[in-house]
């Protein structure tokens, strides 16, 4: 294998450092969970024992579930992973490195391994540990290990190198051969082919061409991008420059952001006033006579803006409007000039592909879908966080191995969602389903952008067809009919049935509605508003039924639907339920089973949060 | 982040306007980011402002209350110190971002897209903010709070009021 093992690039990292280095996972996800404070903590700690250690932010490892995280490299040693860290353990974790010269076992995940260090006996390496098994890191190598806000970290784990190589060795169309061969596709969820995408544009007339990078990740439950942004925005970069090679040097890049990602702004912003200071971008690059220069636009807000042409007219201040294709943006895109647009994590896997070879990315994956693929792996599992594995492979081994299972034991699975509002739902009986662009449409969903969320049998899978139609609905564009009001006659629809209000024929009139507004629609958007109602009703039907014949909702989550009883036999009668009720509906006596006045109650499910033993359903 | 300490009035002048429509060299093109630039600044975009935007830059007004309207984050009233941002994500949504969205409205008596009467919060829900694992979430004035429940969002609330300065700290008397 041509590319840096982990081990390698690590080396790169700590290469002449004679001090103990910290790392502590400083993206949107480890800031949420307290990785300021931590870092003043460990500061403080150094002071008082006048110890001294480079303190370095990282971006994400892909273990959210663990942030904050906290790593401690002492020289020539392997990178000890600490999860969950809090105040109180970080003078433990100093006392065990600085004092006794071996890890805090009762806090530490993992180590991992660097060239020429030593390992730490008893403790697992990354790769060995469950959620870290079966992944294989390819555009997500870097985040995590490096500094994201550092050129040097880039370029001492290879970065740029493909730029180097592209410039000096290649022609553009051995770059596109590349790429051709490596089968990429667009990981944004259109899946179209990266190389093919490139090559047409090549062709396309005219000297001023484009390269947009779409960083407008908008599906709720998705942040892969986000991740690859906060922690290796260089790669991005290097992607793009290679884009514009390939095209025929275009001059100008953009990259379109949403604003709800301001770490990642920040670090991009970073990246390319460092990449302009040493030559990766500007004029006359590397001394090869090419140019490239990339400016970065904010999103101000709308969805539909992660559609190519969208996105395109927004970018040129107009309404964020689609428009219908023919011209495609490889003919007509910026200014009405030929633009490639990619999307970040199909940017980032550029450099890689260049470096390795296309034959060595399309060694991963599947028949129809090489190499890798991010996700976002959150909802009702253990392990959530961000994952890259092989395309294809098996739904059940992203759940169960890297994912850890469900996040309570207790409750079992009952579906994955994927692809988020254009998606759908895969049920248990899928969970043999090889996650790659073709096996997960024919199991009625997309694989998309990367978003899975987990439900388990507490979630209510009416409501949640409800929540994505009220998603597309909001961000509707309004410029064509089937979708503005097909989904809105949806919507009223759903609603009605989560409310206890549903009537025969509803869903076959959902189902028509749904084959209207999806062969009916201007965008994708509309096109495919319908699925998350369409794969819901068809795995899921019994639980429509339930909701409109029955008025019950299985999951307990509709709140008119809802009688909560007490389960005698689970009943401790220990009175935890009685004080939290708001409305004085719960009755309890000492040593007795509570009882619910259902004429009172406002399920606001208060008593099912305080129970411990589930006695209330 | 954006946010604009003294809501009541802004001023802004004509020449402020001209100005920032002249760094970004009055394109046309541009009219997004001015737009983002004058909100970042004042925190909302004032009718008044718009129709100097639109003259600067030879876009009738029209189609500049277009551009406005159509993205989420423009704002065309004045808005709270305090943007509650919370997130009503998928993952946020599966793990109870209604419920705290809910509490809100009850401790501040205000609706979504609302202010406080005394100005000091908004409340916006917002699809992903991309920190799923954390959720439920919020971001407000551009810090993120993860793995919150509805006690931690009244604490939470509770703290940016004593964090206010000048506001002289009253017991629980929300705007209503």
């Amino acid at each position: 294998m041509a590319t840096q093992t982990v081990e390698e690039m690590a080396a790169g990292l700590f290469r002449d450092v004679a001090i103990p280095t910290i790392h502590i996972g400083m993206a949107t996800c480890g800031l949420a969970a307290g990785a300021r404070s931590i870092e003043e903590l460990v500061v403080k700690e150094l002071e008082k024992r006048g110890l001294e250690a480079r303190i370095i932010p990282t971006g994400c490892i892909g273990m959210c579930h663990n942030e904050p995280l906290l790593d401690i490299t002492m020289p020539g040693m392997y990178r000890v992973s600490y999860r969950n860290v809090k105040a109180l353990i970080i003078p433990q974790i100093f006392d065990a490195h600085f004092v006794k010269g071996e890890f805090a076992k009762k806090y530490a995940v993992c180590q991992i391994p660097i060239a020429g260090h030593k390992p730490f006996e008893g403790l697992p390496l990354m790769a060995e540990t469950g959620f870290f098994r079966g992944q294989v890191k390819i555009v997500s190598s870097r985040c995590g290990l490096i500094d994201p806000s550092s050129i040097d970290d880039y370029i001492a784990t290879d970065g740029y190198k493909a730029l180097r190589k592209m410039l000096t060795e290649m022609t553009p169309d051995m770059v596109i051969d590349e790429m051709t061969k490596s089968g990429l596709r667009g990981r944004g969820g259109g899946g179209f082919y990266t190389g093919l995408k490139w090559k047409l544009t090549r062709q396309s007339q005219g000297e001023e061409k484009y390269v947009v990078c779409n960083a407008d990740e908008g599906d709720p439950g998705a942040f892969m991008d986000r991740s690859i942004l906060e922690g290796d925005p260089h790669s991005v970069l290097e992607g793009m420059l290679a884009a514009s090679y390939a095209i025929g040097n275009a001059k100008k890049g953009y990259i379109y952001c949403r604003a709800e990602y301001p770490l990642a702004i920040k670090r991009l912003r970073k990246a390319i006033d460092d990449a302009r200071e040493r030559n990766f971008l500007g004029d006359n690059i590397l001394g090869t006579g090419f140019s490239f220069d990339i400016t970065i636009k904010e999103g101000a807000g709308a969805y539909v803006c992660g559609e190519e042409t969208a996105l395109l007219a927004s970018l040129m201040g107009e309404r964020g409007m689609p428009w219908p294709k023919p011209p495609f943006p490889a003919q007509k895109g910026v200014w009405g000039k030929p633009t490639v647009i990619n999307n970040v994590e199909t940017l980032g896997n550029v450099g890689h592909i260049i470096l390795n070879g296309g034959d060595w990315y399309a060694s991963y994956g599947s028949e129809k879908t090489k190499g890798t693929k991010t996700f976002a792996l959150t909802g009702s599992v253990k392990n959530s966080g961000l994952i890259e594995v092989p395309a294809g492979t098996p739904l059940r081994s992203i759940v169960f191995d890297i994912g850890g299972g469900m996040l309570e034991k207790k409750i079992p699975f009952k579906a994955a969602q994927l692809g988020g509002p254009s998606g759908g739902c895969i049920p248990a009986s899928g969970l043999d389903t090889p996650v790659d662009f073709e096996n997960v449409i024919a199991a009625g969903a997309i694989m998309g952008s990367g978003g899975i969320v987990i439900m388990d049998e507490a979630s209510c899978i009416v409501d949640t067809a409800k929540f994505f139609l009220k998603f597309t609905q909001d961000e509707s564009c309004g410029e064509c009919t089937p979708c503005r009001v097909g989904s809105k006659i949806m919507l009223e629809i759903l609603t009605r049935i989560t409310e206890g209000k549903g009537q025969e024929g509803d869903l076959d009139e959902l189902i028509r509605l749904s084959m209207y507004v999806k062969s009916n629609s201007l965008c994708g958007l509309g096109a495919a508003a319908p699925n998350p109602v369409l794969s819901t009703i068809r795995y899921f039907r019994e639980e429509f039924e339930a909701h409109i014949r029955d008025k019950h909702c299985p999951g307990t989550v509709c709140a008119n639907l809802i009688k909560y009883v007490v389960i005698e036999e689970d009943c401790t009668t220990c009175g935890l339920c009685e004080p939290v009720c708001p409305t004085g509906s719960v009755t309890w006596d000492k040593g007795e089973v509570a009882h619910i006045n259902l004429e009172t109650c406002i399920r606001c499910k208060a008593c099912v949060d305080a129970c411990k033993f589930r006695a209330i359903i | 982040m954006a946010h604009n300490d003294n809501a009541a009035t802004i001023n802004i002048t004509d020449e402020e306007i001209d100005h920032i429509c002249e760094e970004f060299g009055n394109r046309e093109g541009a009219v997004v980011q001015i737009l983002q630039t004058i909100q970042d600044k004042y925190g909302y975009v004032p009718a008044e402002v718009l129709e100097r935007v639109g003259e600067d830059l030879g876009i009738p007004h029209s189609k500049m209350f277009g551009v406005l309207t159509f993205y989420s984050q423009f704002y065309r009233e004045p808005r709270g110190k305090f943007i509650l941002k919370v997130c009503v994500g998928t993952a946020c949504h599966v793990r109870g971002a209604g419920l705290l969205v809910d509490k809100i409205k009850e401790n501040l008596h205000i609706e979504e897209g609302e202010n406080t009467e005394d100005m000091m919060f908004t409340l916006e829900p917002v699809s992903c903010l991309g920190s799923c694992a954390l959720a439920p979430m919020a971001m407000v004035n551009g810090n993120t709070y993860g793995k919150l429940s509805g006690d931690k969002m009244v604490d939470l609330l509770k703290q940016f009021r004593e964090e206010s300065a000048g506001e002289p700290e009253t017991e629980a008397s929300p705007a209503s």
